[in-house]
C-alpha cells in the first residue's frame, strides 16, 4: 500500500529551500553535520561568529540531506548544560564533586596514572571505547596509539551496528559493498526504516529509486513506513531474518534462478551450501518465520529476477544471536546473483588512493603478536578480533593494496561483553583503566548493571564529552569535547565508500573544548610518545593524509565539496576477491579454520519461559534523538518527552493496558518504565523499547545517573551465552523475553504530552 | 560477448558517467562543471507534487539569533 503524501501543496509552494540569498552579516561554510554518524554535507550559516543556522547544501548531489537533528544543533550545542572546562573527579567515584582543571594539568595526572596501571598489569590493562563515527576527528589517532603502547583492547558501538557487518562481510568476498541505489532495480530493506528524519540520505536514494520504477522488498516484523511503501512486506517473526534467507535461497537455488555463471567461476562451497539450504524447506521457514510460503517464494523470486538488486546494510542483523549466519546470508544471495561489484549491484569501492586511510594511520602492524593474542574475547569470539581478521592481511594486500583493512572501524577490536567482564574482575586478567570518547558506552552495550560494576571497578576513568552523560558521571576525568561546527573535518567514510567530503571550520569552540585529535595529542605526549603523533595541529594532519593529491587541507577543503574516485567494476576478473581461495567464499575456510561453522545456520530461540511469554525488540531509534544523545534539548523532548514501548491492540487487550499508561518491561537481568503507545503496527507479543533514554534533569551520580537506571533499554539486554552471536559475541536485541507489569504513575517532569511520532 | 556481458558494461560506463559528473559538479568552478551541475540539478529535482523531501520543519527553519543562542547559553534564557 503507498504511502500517504506526506505534505500540503501549499506548503511545498511556500517552501524556501531554494532560497540560497544570504541575509546581511551571515557567512556560509560548507560542513558535514555528525548529529548522527550519516553525515550528511550541509551548510553552516554563520554570524557574529556564531553557527545561527544549518540548511541542506547547495550542492544537488546533497540537497534535502538534512534532519531535525541537523537543523537544531546550533541550539543544541549551545545548551548552558555543555561541559566548558575539564573536570576531575575529588569525592568518590559517582559523588559528582568535581573540581575544574587545566588540561595540562588532567594530562599530566591522567599520563602518571596510566604509566603506573601499565606497568603494574601491561599495557592490555588499558581499554577505550569509542568510534570515529562519534569522535570526527579520531581517524584512526586512538588505535595508532593504543598499538604503539600495546594494547589490542578497543571496542565500540560499531561493535553491533554497521562495523561488524563489514568485518563478517569479508569472510565472504574480502570487502563490504555498498549498494548502488543510482542503478539499482530491486531493494530489501531487513528490517531497516529509513524516514525523512532518519537515515535521511538512505531514505531519499530509495524514495528516488522507487520513483524509477525499482522494485521494493522489507522484512519486519512491524509494519514500518517503509513496508507501507514495499511491494512485498513479509511480517516476519523478530530475530528470524537468517531463517528467512534460507527460505529465498531455497527456492532460488531449487528453481535455478542463481548466476550459474558466477557461481562455476567465482565461488567456492556451493554444493556444501545447497546440502545446508536443503535443510530448510518452505514449509520448515514458514514455521520459523511466520510468514506465508508463498509470498516468501514471491520475495525470493523479486529478488533473484528483478535485479540488479541489493541488500543495505541494516541494523537488524548486526544485533542477533544469528548475527554472523545473518550477515554472511545476505553475502551469499548477493553472491549467487550476481549482484557483486556490478552497477545497480553491490559496489566493493576500495580505498581512495589519493588520500592515507584511517587503516594505514592505525598503524595495526607495530602491535605485537603476544598483544593481539591476548585481545579479550579472541578465544570465544574471534570474528572481528585480531585472530581472525588478520587472516585477511594476504588477501588484503594482494587485492586493495595494504595488508589492515579496518573497514568502518569494525575490524580489531574487542568483543564488548568480554572486555566489560575483565573490566569488572572476571576475565582473564585485570582491565583497570578505561577511557570514552563521544561514547555512552553504560548504555551502548549489553548488561548495563555489568559495565555499572565493570566502571566501579577501575583505578582511571577518562571521558572526553559534550554532556555528563551517565558514564561520563563515574569518570575520573570529563574533558570537554568540541563539535562538528567548531572544528575542521576530512571525512573518508572509514575506508567502507572511496568518497572523500569535507567540512569546514565553523565556529570557534566554546570554553574550553577540544577535539579529539587534540586529545590523542595530549596523551602521547603525556606518555612520552609524542612522535606517535607528531602533527603540530589538526590542519596539519590533513596536510599530511593529502600529501599524494600533491594539495594541502586548505585547498582541498576551499575547492572540493567530495573528491571520488573513478567507478571501477568487476575488479576481481583482474585480482581475484580479498579471501584465502580469491573466490567468493560461499564456505568460508577462515571460520572454519577458527573451528565454527564454515557454512550460515540458524539457532531457534530458548524455550518460551511462561514467566516471561513477550518478546522484546530494542536497539530502535527515534527520530529526535541519536544514540543515548540529544535528551538535553527542549525541542527533541517535546516530540520525545517520555520512553514510550510500542504494543499492538492485540497485546494491550491481552494484558489490559491503556495509551499512555505507565508500565514495566522486565526480564531476568531488570525492569524499566515506559509509557504505552498502542499501534496496529505492532504484531501480537512483541515489545518495542526506545534505545538510550535517560534525562539530563534527572539526579545525577551513582545509583542515580540520570534516570538510565530507570529507563534504559540496556539493563534488559542479556549478554549470556544463550543471547550473543557464537562467532562474534555480539547481544542478541531482536527478540530478548520480557514481561509486562502494570506500574503506578511515575512522578515525571515531562514538559508537554506530544504524540509520539516515531517510525513515521 | 553474451547480451549480459554487454548490458553490465554499458551499466558501467553510465555509471562512471554519472560519477564523473557528480564530481565536477561539485567542484563548480569552470562552465563545464556549471553545467554538469546544471544537468544534475534538474536531472534530480523531483516535481513539487512528487517532493517526498518537503517537510515544513526543515523548509520553514529560519535559523537563531546569535545574541539570543549567546544568552541561552549563559543560562540567561529558561
Amino acid at each position: 500500500m503507498p504511502a500517504p503524501v506526506p505534505f500540503d501543496p501549499q506548503e511545498v509552494v511556500d517552501a524556501k529551500y531554494k532560497e540560497r540569498k544570504l541575509r546581511p552579516g551571515v557567512t556560509a561554510k560548507r560542513t558535514i553535520c555528525t548529529a548522527c554518524d550519516i553525515q550528511c554535507s550541509v551548510v553552516s550559516e554563520v554570524k557574529n561568529g556564531r553557527v545561527v543556522r544549518v540548511r541542506s547544501s547547495d550542492n544537488p548531489i546533497f540537497r534535502d540531506n538534512i534532519c531535525m537533528k541537523g537543523i537544531i544543533s546550533p541550539k543544541g550545542l549551545a545548551n548552558p548544560n555543555r561541559i566548558m572546562h575539564p573536570m576531575k573527579r575529588v569525592g568518590e567515584r559517582g559523588s559528582g564533586q568535581w573540581e575544574r582543571v587545566s588540561w595540562e594539568d588532567a594530562f599530566e595526572d591522567i599520563g602518571a596514572r596510566l604509566k603506573a596501571t601499565i606497568a603494574e598489569h601491561g599495557p592490555e590493562a588499558w581499554a577505550v571505547s569509542t568510534s570515529q563515527w562519534n569522535t570526527g576527528t579520531d581517524h584512526g589517532l586512538g588505535r595508532r596509539l593504543m598499538n604503539h603502547v600495546g594494547s589490542p583492547n578497543w571496542t565500540s558501538g560499531v561493535a553491533l551496528c554497521a562495523g561488524n557487518t563489514g568485518a563478517v562481510n569479508k569472510f565472504t568476498y574480502g570487502w563490504f559493498p555498498i549498494g548502488d541505489f543510482q542503478n539499482t532495480k530491486c531493494i530489501v530493506l531487513m528490517g531497516h526504516n529509513p524516514r525523512r528524519h532518519s537515515w535521511t540520505p538512505m531514505y531519499t536514494w530509495i524514495r528516488q529509486a522507487q520513483a524509477r520504477g525499482a522494485k521494493l522488498i522489507v522484512t519486519d516484523p512491524r509494519r514500518s513506513s517503509s513496508a507501507e511503501r514495499a511491494d512485498i512486506w513479509l511480517p516476519l517473526k523478530v530475530g528470524s531474518d537468517a531463517a528467512m534467507m534460507f527460505g529465498w535461497l531455497k527456492v532460488i537455488i531449487d528453481e535455478e534462478l542463481y548466476d550459474k555463471d558466477f557461481v562455476a567461476n567465482w565461488t567456492i562451497g556451493f554444493e556444501e551450501l545447497k546440502e545446508r539450504v536443503n535443510e530448510y524447506p518452505l514449509e520448515r521457514v514458514a514455521k520459523l518465520t511466520g510468514c506465508d510460503p508463498e509470498m516468501i517464494a514471491k520475495a525470493a523470486r523479486m529478488y533473484a529476477t528483478e535485479g540488479p538488486a541489493i541488500i543495505p546494510w541494516t541494523p537488524i542483523t548486526d544485533m542477533q544471536r544469528n548475527s554472523t549466519s545473518g550477515i554472511r546470508l545476505q553475502s551469499i544471495l548477493r553472491s549467487i546473483c550476481g549482484y557483486v561489484d556490478v552497477p545497480g549491484g553491490e559496489h566493493l569501492q576500495g580505498f581512495n588512493p589519493d588520500i592515507i586511510n584511517e587503516s594505514e594511520i592505525e598503524m595495526h602492524h607495530v602491535l605485537a603478536d603476544e598483544q593481539k593474542s591476548k585481545q579479550l574475547g579472541s578465544d570465544q569470539h574471534p570474528a572481528f578480533t585480531y585472530r581472525a581478521q588478520e587472516k585477511f592481511c594476504g588477501p588484503m594486500k594482494k587485492v586493495w593494496g595494504q595488508e589492515y583493512s579496518n573497514i568502518a572501524t569494525g575490524s580489531y577490536m574487542t568483543p564488548p561483553s568480554s572486555l566489560f567482564r575483565a573490566m569488572a574482575g572476571e576475565g582473564p586478567y585485570p582491565v583497570k583503566a578505561f577511557f570514552f570518547l563521544g561514547n555512552n558506552p553504560m548504555m551502548s552495550y549489553a548488561n548495563m548493571n555489568l559495565i555499572i560494576k565493570a566502571m566501579m571497578n577501575q583505578d582511571l576513568i577518562v571521558a572526553h564529552e559534550q554532556f555528563m552523560t551517565p558514564s561520563a558521571q563515574l569518570a575520573d576525568y570529563v574533558l570537554p569535547a568540541d563539535s562538528w561546527l567548531e572544528r575542521p573535518m576530512m571525512m573518508d567514510s572509514m575506508g567502507w565508500m572511496s568518497t572523500v567530503r569535507t567540512s569546514e571550520k565553523s565556529m570557534e569552540p566554546p570554553g574550553e573544548c577540544r577535539s579529539t585529535f587534540e586529545f590523542w595529542k595530549l596523551l602521547a605526549g603525556a606518555l612520552d610518545r609524542p612522535e606517535v603523533v607528531p602533527w603540530e595541529t589538526l590542519e596539519d594532519f590533513y596536510d599530511y593524509r593529502l600529501e599524494k593529491l600533491g594539495m594541502g587541507w586548505e585547498e582541498f577543503v576551499a575547492t572540493t565539496d567530495v573528491h571520488f574516485k573513478t567507478p571501477e567494476f568487476r575488479k576481481y576478473l583482474k585480482t581475484g576477491f580479498a579471501t584465502p581461495s580469491g573466490k567468493v567464499e560461499l564456505k568460508s575456510s577462515i571460520l572454519e579454520e577458527l573451528g565454527f561453522d564454515p557454512l550460515p545456520y540458524f539457532r531457534e530461540d530458548p524455550p518460551i519461559d511462561p514467566e516471561y511469554p513477550l518478546k522484546l525488540f530494542t536497539g530502535v531509534r527515534e527520530d529526535g534523538f541519536f544514540q543515548t544523545g540529544h535528551r538535553h534539548i527542549e525541542e527533541m523532548r517535546k516530540r520525545h518527552p517520555e520512553p514510550v514501548a510500542f504494543v499492538s491492540p492485540g497485546t494491550a487487550a491481552k494484558y489490559e493496558l491503556n495509551e499512555d499508561e505507565w508500565i514495566e518491561v522486565e526480564n531476568e537481568l531488570a525492569a524499566v518504565s515506559m509509557k504505552v503507545a498502542i499501534k496496529d503496527a505492532m504484531p501480537d507479543d512483541l515489545v518495542r523499547v526506545p534505545h538510550g533514554w535517560w534525562k539530563p534533569e534527572m539526579e545525577q551520580g551513582a545509583g542515580k545517573l540520570s534516570g538510565a537506571l530507570k529507563y534504559a533499554d540496556a539493563l534488559l539486554c542479556r549478554d549470556d551465552e544463550d543471547y550473543l552471536d557464537r562467532e562474534q559475541g555480539i547481544p542478541h536485541l531482536k527478540g530478548v523475553a520480557c514481561r509486562i507489569l502494570k506500574s503506578a504513575p511515575l512522578n515525571t517532569d515531562a514538559e508537554a504530552q506530544a504524540e509520539p511520532v516515531l517510525e513515521k | 560477448m553474451s547480451s549480459r556481458e554487454r548490458e553490465i558494461r554499458k551499466q558501467a560506463r553510465a555509471a562512471k558517467i554519472q560519477m564523473w559528473m557528480a564530481g565536477r559538479s561539485s567542484r563548480n568552478k569552470s562552465p563545464l562543471d556549471k553545467i554538469c551541475r546544471f544537468i544534475i540539478s534538474r536531472a534530480s529535482t523531483p516535481k513539487p507534487e512528487d517532493d517526498f523531501l518537503r517537510d515544513p520543519l526543515i523548509d520553514n527553519d529560519e535559523g537563531f539569533d546569535p545574541d539570543e543562542l549567546d544568552r541561552f547559553q549563559r543560562g540567561e534564557l529558561g
